[in-house]
């Protein structure tokens, strides 16, 4: 029998698994008795619960954002009968559908590794937030088959079925919400734990009494309950050992529960929007086609306008999330911003520099498969110079101590630059901020208007009022920002720099609502070429994509590195060899290392539906051209 | 290149490129970036566009500063104090989180706590009659004990959680210390504390919030806290439209920024006992000095001398500086709590010592006194001293003497005066105070009224306590930052 050269190899790739199964497996053969940590062979415990949690996370954040955009473009189809938008959100799900066996299997080792290597800390995680595991099952379940419903019935539910399959959507978004909830709450209470004080309630005054007679036997039931009222506030932890002593609900509704929730709902937007483009941009580089390149050109448009819609809204999520950290616990706060990982977030404002920039950059490049876009190209230097202009402000850091020699210390005359240095300021960066999203939101308008002719009667007034709005916002931002130098922080922060975003954000929901009136009946002087866009924005896609992923693993550092050296802060210290919160490089060349199989993953399982796909195509003739190569967007 | 990127990015033993020599390999890399590039398939292409991009990261958050926490001290070798030192400096920027609000640094901008900058000298100096380690040991485990002026109540105890410091880490931060300027003491010591004490685990947390802030704030205003505590954004209302008219208008700490700096159990402690801890530079204080009274906020205070600020009828402020020296003795008729009475010398006599024995107040139990007397500790019997009795006459002229016998109800007192028993008819004179000792005090109290758990509800306390936890201040400008923070 002739063996062909692939299946060997693939002889050949279980016979080197099996093997390396049988060399690691003695290293498992270890006490199996109430061990407090048992570590994993080779890489060690933190590796390998780093590397499983960020890989379940990226791929869970995939999951959980498509079906979201994926269902309101299938009603975007339906409303306005095009089918392109229909087939569009299919071929989301299809790409969720590949990635969701995967997260599952990710979650798998991840609770065997979590098993495995920290027994104490699941047992008393299991122990407090045993209910909430049942229930994240059934949700679990819900979410399996309503996907499988909502994915297989595609084809068969559309016509009069349409309303139903889009409550499929609808049910699955709720799903996979609820399961992000819950487990959520679990990691949330570990840097946040529910510790503090509550109310006492009557499950934590019997434990109260009882703990407070342990320790004092003189006492008795009455005298401990001496002065407590049903508003007296007592440790929701027993004080000496840290067992949890209060409701499920206590430890699930902590300081950041919430605003995590929130952060990466709308993260997982942005980033499956930024893997959706970067997937399209992918199949355009290897299309053959025409079709196939309009297609996927239209698609990767659409990933990316998703991506920027969840982009801008995050900063605010943050912001309350910060803000929960600080009241959680001030010295945490401290660390966050002003010790351990300042520095971080410069290199967060190099990413987000890289966001806008290729934000931008892509949306430039848009522009030149579209006639009668050249008008607008003389405004680009003027643009970058802008966004360059505001991305170094974002990334200057306020104090220069740790990298500065004592005779440059000397030189400046402190930590700060003497000219510089105030752009380390937040009412600098706040400033370059909302001015980044001004000239983006510029971007997106020239884009739009390219190739049309507003006809409406008062499109010279219009014009000036729209140019006179954005130079009332600029003006007024950056007025704002300088007087922010002058004032108590106090009022800054709750009065400026909230008046900052509300006249960024009236401004471009004031300009588009004006321009939509005025290109209502505009005449089309060039349409959209579908397909004709260069090779490097479709670089510019998958360099997004990496930046979000980067991002991600970055601060998913930052949240877990929070804790230090605790596996629920301040109850249950750790004890293992890895107590400790790793430096900044270290953590990003593990991010580095993450992504790299995060990429070969994602890259296999598009690999597979580009197999699949190329096995139907020639087992059929070609299906009808699409029908996107000329058109609007 | 993508094994030797993997291996790079691993820090592979096998692939010797380290952050020191980056800017090398990161030329090789990017040279090989180009040759795939320029060579090779679409695939490949990206391939290497997407681990270039991978790298580039990792090459930036390489050149930035960066601390770890990493410390893994298991014992300390004392026969090199400055290696020790250099173990200090380590939890000291890392676990320790001590530079997240102190600098040793005179030329960096103020932190919020101290700049330590030869403190090994200056510990010896803070608190009179305490040497420079028994000074950093305090600091360590009691940082609330003395607080240096201008600074309020920030530092945690690191010994407990969060931070949560081992004895030998705390041991190696304290020689760090005591390296910047000072002599590295390697004598150990016994911690003043007790790690195995309940409440460990959760004293330094917060309580949960579950007050109304908005209602609060009306409680600040309405309770007359903002008469004496400035706020900004709130406007101080005039006299008379408040509900709470029983207190005094002073001046008080600004609090604007209260809950950036202090947990809530704090905040708390200060409406519920203001006097727990009273924020340097805004004490209430009466002291007599050379025979006259003054009585006014202490602004500061150092080893030999302290500032009072008084303010007169007509309003003007006036500040005067009095040497602790300078202080009159008072008579003591209990030898209890002296301590807590602000004593901080004590003259007494001995039951079988002839002369009586001046010192500073060191320590006391409820049997004992100990005196620093000359450059020696000496324990004192608080119940064998010989008593001393003051009469005074009807001119105001004081006789003082060790009592004999005799009270103002008997016919005849007897007093030792210079070795001499003396005998005084009570009929003379308008009283006599018997007295176990006499020293000097300084008692510092809270201006504040310690009302306000009567005046204040549970509910209205929940509220204003949520409304303070809000005035984060320079807090909210740190979290500020974070506003880019994109899903983890």
């Amino acid at each position: 029998m002739k063996i062909s050269k692939k299946r060997l190899y693939l002889i050949l790739g279980c016979v080197l698994v099996f093997y390396a199964v049988l060399a690691i497996a003695p290293a498992f053969a270890q006490d199996m008795t109430e061990a407090e940590y048992r570590p994993f062979p080779v890489v060690g415990s933190r590796t390998a619960a780093w590397i499983a949690a960020q890989l379940h996370l990226l791929f869970g954040s995939f999951i959980l954002g498509v079906p979201m955009f994926a269902v309101i473009i299938e009603f975007i189809g339906w409303k306005t009968k095009e089918e392109r938008y229909d087939r569009m959100a299919q071929e989301f799900i299809k790409l969720c559908m590949g990635a969701f066996s995967t997260t599952a299997l990710l979650g798998g080792v991840l609770v065997f590794i979590l098993i495995w290597c920290y027994p104490k800390v699941m047992s008393k995680l299991s122990g407090i937030f045993g209910p909430t595991m049942i229930f994240y099952v059934i949700l679990f379940f819900g979410e399996t088959f309503t996907l499988y419903l909502y994915s297989y019935g595609w084809d068969k539910m559309q016509g009069r079925h349409k309303g139903w399959h889009l409550f499929l959507g609808v049910l699955l978004n709720v799903w996979g919400t609820a399961i992000m909830f819950v487990s959520n709450s679990w990691l949330t209470y570990q840097t946040s734990p529910a510790t503090q004080h509550g109310i006492i309630s009557e499950m934590r005054k019997k434990s109260w009494v009882e703990e407070k007679m342990a320790a004092d036997p003189s006492l008795t039931p009455e005298t401990v309950m001496e002065g407590v009222t049903s508003h007296t506030m007592v440790p929701l932890h027993n004080e000496t050992t840290g067992e949890f002593m209060a409701t499920v609900w206590d430890a699930v509704n902590n300081f950041t529960w919430m605003p995590v929730n929130i952060h990466r709902l709308i993260g997982n937007i942005a980033f499956g929007g930024s893997i959706v483009a970067a997937y399209a941009a992918f199949r355009f580089l290897v299309a053959k086609t025409k079709e196939d390149k309009a297609h996927y050109d239209w698609m990767g448009y659409n990933g990316n306008f998703i991506a920027l819609c969840g982009l801008i809204p995050l900063p605010f999520a943050g912001y309350w999330l910060g803000r929960e950290i600080y009241m959680f616990n001030n010295t945490m706060g401290i660390n966050m911003m002003g010790s351990l990982f300042s520095w971080l977030f410069i290199i967060q404002a190099v990413m987000i520099g890289v966001l806008f920039i290729g934000a931008n950059y892509y949306l430039w490049s848009g522009m030149g498969r579209i006639d009668g876009a050249e008008i607008y190209a003389r405004y680009r230097p003027y643009m970058i110079i802008v966004i360059i202009v505001c991305v170094a402000i974002w990334m200057t850091p306020r104090t220069l101590s740790k990298i500065s020699t004592a005779s440059e210390l000397s030189a400046m005359g402190g930590a700060n630059h003497p000219h510089l240095g105030s752009f380390g300021l937040m009412t600098a960066k706040n400033t370059a901020v909302n001015i980044i999203i001004l000239t983006t939101f510029l971007s997106f308008l020239f884009y739009r208007r390219s190739g049309k002719t507003p006809t409406a009667s008062w499109r010279t007034v219009g014009n000036i009022v729209i140019s006179a709005l954005f130079f009332f916002a600029v003006v007024s931002i950056v007025v704002i920002g300088i007087v922010g130098f002058a004032v108590p922080t106090d009022f800054r922060v709750n009065v400026l720099t909230p008046w900052q975003v509300v006249i960024a954000v009236v401004v471009m929901f004031a300009v588009t609502v004006l321009d939509a009136l005025m290109y209502r009946r505009a005449q089309t002087s060039g349409t959209i070429k579908w397909g004709e866009m260069t090779d490097r924005s479709q670089y510019v896609l998958i360099l997004l994509a990496i930046t979000f992923t980067s991002l991600m693993g970055l601060m998913g550092y930052a949240r877990s590195g929070l804790r230090e050296q605790w596996h629920v802060f301040g109850v249950m210290p750790d004890t293992s060899p890895d107590a400790f919160t790793p430096p900044l490089s270290e953590a990003v060349n593990m991010v580095a290392i993450i992504m790299v199989i995060f990429f070969a993953l994602v890259g296999f399982i598009f690999w597979l539906g580009l197999w699949g796909e190329k096995k139907k195509q020639t087992a059929a003739p070609p299906a009808e051209a699409e029908g996107v190569a000329q058109g609007d967007d | 290149m993508v094994v030797s990127f993997i291996a790079y990015i691993a820090g592979a033993s096998a692939f010797p490129i380290a952050s020191e020599n980056l800017l090398p390999w990161s030329v090789w890399f990017l040279i090989a970036v180009i040759v795939n590039i320029v060579l090779w398939s679409s695939v490949m292409r990206l391939l290497t566009f997407s681990l270039a991009v991978i790298w580039f990261y990792a090459f930036v958050a390489g050149l930035v500063p960066e601390s770890s926490t990493a410390v893994n001290l298991t014992e300390l070798d004392w026969s090199d104090p400055e290696a020790v030192a250099e173990q200090g400096a380590l939890v000291f920027n890392g676990k320790g989180q001590c530079a997240a609000c102190h600098t040793v640094d005179t030329s960096a901008p103020p932190g919020r706590c101290p700049d330590l900058t030869d403190i090994g000298t200056n510990a010896a100096t803070r608190v009179p009659g305490m040497d420079a380690k028994a000074y950093l040991i305090e600091s360590m485990y009691q940082p609330a004990n003395f607080l240096v002026p201008g600074y309020g109540k920030i530092m945690p105890e690191v010994w407990k959680a969060p931070i949560a410091l081992s004895k030998l880490e705390i041991e190696a931060v304290i020689a760090y210390l005591q390296s910047q300027g000072g002599e590295i003491d390697p004598t150990p010591f016994d911690e003043p504390i007790d790690r195995a004490d309940a409440g460990a685990t959760a004293d330094a947390l917060p309580p949960l919030l579950t007050g109304d802030s908005e209602l609060g704030k009306k409680v600040f205003v309405d309770a007359a806290c903002i008469s004496c505590h400035a706020v900004t954004g709130i406007e101080s209302p005039a006299a008379g439209e408040t509900t709470n008219e029983d207190f005094e208008d002073v001046t008080a700490p600004d609090l604007s920024e209260i809950a950036a700096f202090n947990d809530m159990r704090y905040l708390e402690e200060s409406i519920l006992v203001p006097g727990a801890q009273i924020v340097s530079g805004y004490g209430a204080v009466t002291v007599r000095a050379k025979g006259t009274t003054f009585q006014g906020t202490l602004v500061s205070q150092d080893e030999e001398k302290i500032v009072v600020r008084t303010k007169a009828a007509d309003g003007t402020e006036e500040e005067h500086t009095i040497l602790l020296s300078e202080i009159d003795d008072e008579p003591i008729e209990e030898l209890t709590n002296l301590k807590a009475r602000g004593y901080f010398t004590l003259t007494l006599t001995p039951a079988d010592a002839d002369a009586p024995v001046s010192g500073q107040l060191v320590s006391e139990t409820d049997e004992t006194v100990t005196l620093k007397v000359g450059e020696e500790n000496q324990t004192f019997s608080k119940t064998d001293v010989k008593m001393q009795m003051t009469l005074v006459d009807y001119d105001d002229e004081e006789t003082v003497g060790e009592h004999v016998s005799g009270t103002m109800d008997d016919f005849e007192i007897v007093l030792i005066i210079d070795r001499t028993e003396e005998t005084y008819d009570p009929f003379d004179y308008q009283s006599g105070t018997m007295t176990r000792a006499s020293g000097k005090r300084l008692l510092v109290t809270s201006p504040m009224p310690e009302n306000f758990p009567i005046i204040l509800s549970v509910a209205d306390l929940t509220n204003l306590l949520s409304f303070l936890s809000t005035l984060t201040g320079a807090t909210a400008e740190a979290a500020e930052e974070t506003e880019d923070t994109p899903a983890e």
